[in-house]
């Protein structure tokens, strides 16, 4: 509720200033690329599950989300910009795995080493429950996958990840929560 | 299955999923690419405007011919515009992109009818 308040009065407040100049504009990306830079590349890593690979999506997310900073901003009415951020670093990941899925098999992949979508270099170090649960995480649909990363790794709110998403906020609830479900019954089942 | 194996469960992906630090040095990577981008464009912009005989300058004030040098300024402004961002601050440069396509602008006058 008070995050509807907030919005509705920053959304008033911005329909009453001028369009931003240049200058404001630059200001304003570098706050959010300063807030969301570490937000943009844990998903990314998420997805991927590299760090080489995150930091070549988070940079064009970045890229993207400077080329259409005005247009979004203009179009957020005042409201948070990470999940237009998150969505374009979604859009990426998805044509990242895309790409790799359509590319021809070489010589050279098949002498490296396999990385697991999400198996990260901590996580070998960590509890072997905390492994379970990572390994699991693939055996989700990727939107319940999605989700959770979002929610947990980072801390997104329902609303937030239903912008990032393009879903409403009860088609969220229901994601989140079969998502944490389904994920019960996996480990369950070990 | 209980509301504890639940809550357990969230405090596992929160642990699981914990947020990652992106490397030191991303930023700069970053800043290396946008550099490189706008000096393309800029370099692309003004090749282009040195090649012009008379007859070509002639032809652009039609609009009809203004995608390439338009799109070259787009390009070169929205990377130029983000090194600023990512802390360059390379605006003010004498002959910086910008500059270059304004005046190139400006000496080619208003479109003619």
């Amino acid at each position: 509720m008070s995050e509807e308040i907030e919005e509705g009065a920053a959304a008033e407040a911005l329909a009453e200033v001028p369009r931003a100049t240049k200058a404001e504009l630059d200001l304003a990306f570098e706050e959010l690329y300063r807030t969301h830079l570490r937000d943009v590349y844990s998903y990314s890593y998420y997805r991927v599950g590299n760090h080489h690979d995150a930091e070549d999506l988070t940079e064009q997310a970045f890229l993207q989300a400077y080329r259409h900073f005005e247009r979004a901003r203009r179009e957020s009415h005042g409201r948070p910009l990470r999940p237009w951020l998150i969505r374009i670093a979604h859009n990426l990941a998805a044509n990242h795995h895309r790409d790799k899925a359509r590319r021809p098999t070489a010589a050279l992949d098949a002498v490296e080493p396999p990385v697991h979508p999400h198996g990260t270099e901590r996580v070998a170090e960590g509890r072997a429950e905390l492994r379970a649960v990572i390994e699991r995480l693939d055996d989700l649909s990727e939107d319940r996958r999605e989700a959770l990363i979002m929610r947990f790794a980072l801390g997104m709110s329902n609303r937030e990840i239903a912008r990032a998403l393009g879903r409403t906020d009860g088609a969220t609830k229901v994601l989140i929560h079969r998502a944490i479900k389904q994920l019960e019954e996996l480990l369950a089942d070990e | 299955m209980s509301e504890g194996v639940g809550l357990n469960l969230e405090r596992l992906l929160t642990d699981a999923l914990r947020p990652v630090d992106p490397p030191a040095d991303l930023v700069g990577r970053v800043e290396t690419r946008l550099s490189s981008i706008a000096e393309q464009a800029a370099a692309e912009l003004s090749s282009w405007a040195d090649e012009l005989s008379e007859g070509e300058l002639e032809a652009l004030r039609d609009p009809r011919n203004w995608v390439r040098p338009v799109a070259a300024v787009a390009v070169g402004g929205a990377a130029a515009g983000a090194l600023v961002v990512v802390g360059m601050r390379r605006r003010g440069r004498p002959g910086s992109l910008r500059e270059r396509a304004e005046r190139l602008l400006r000496e080619l006058g208003p479109p003619q009818g």
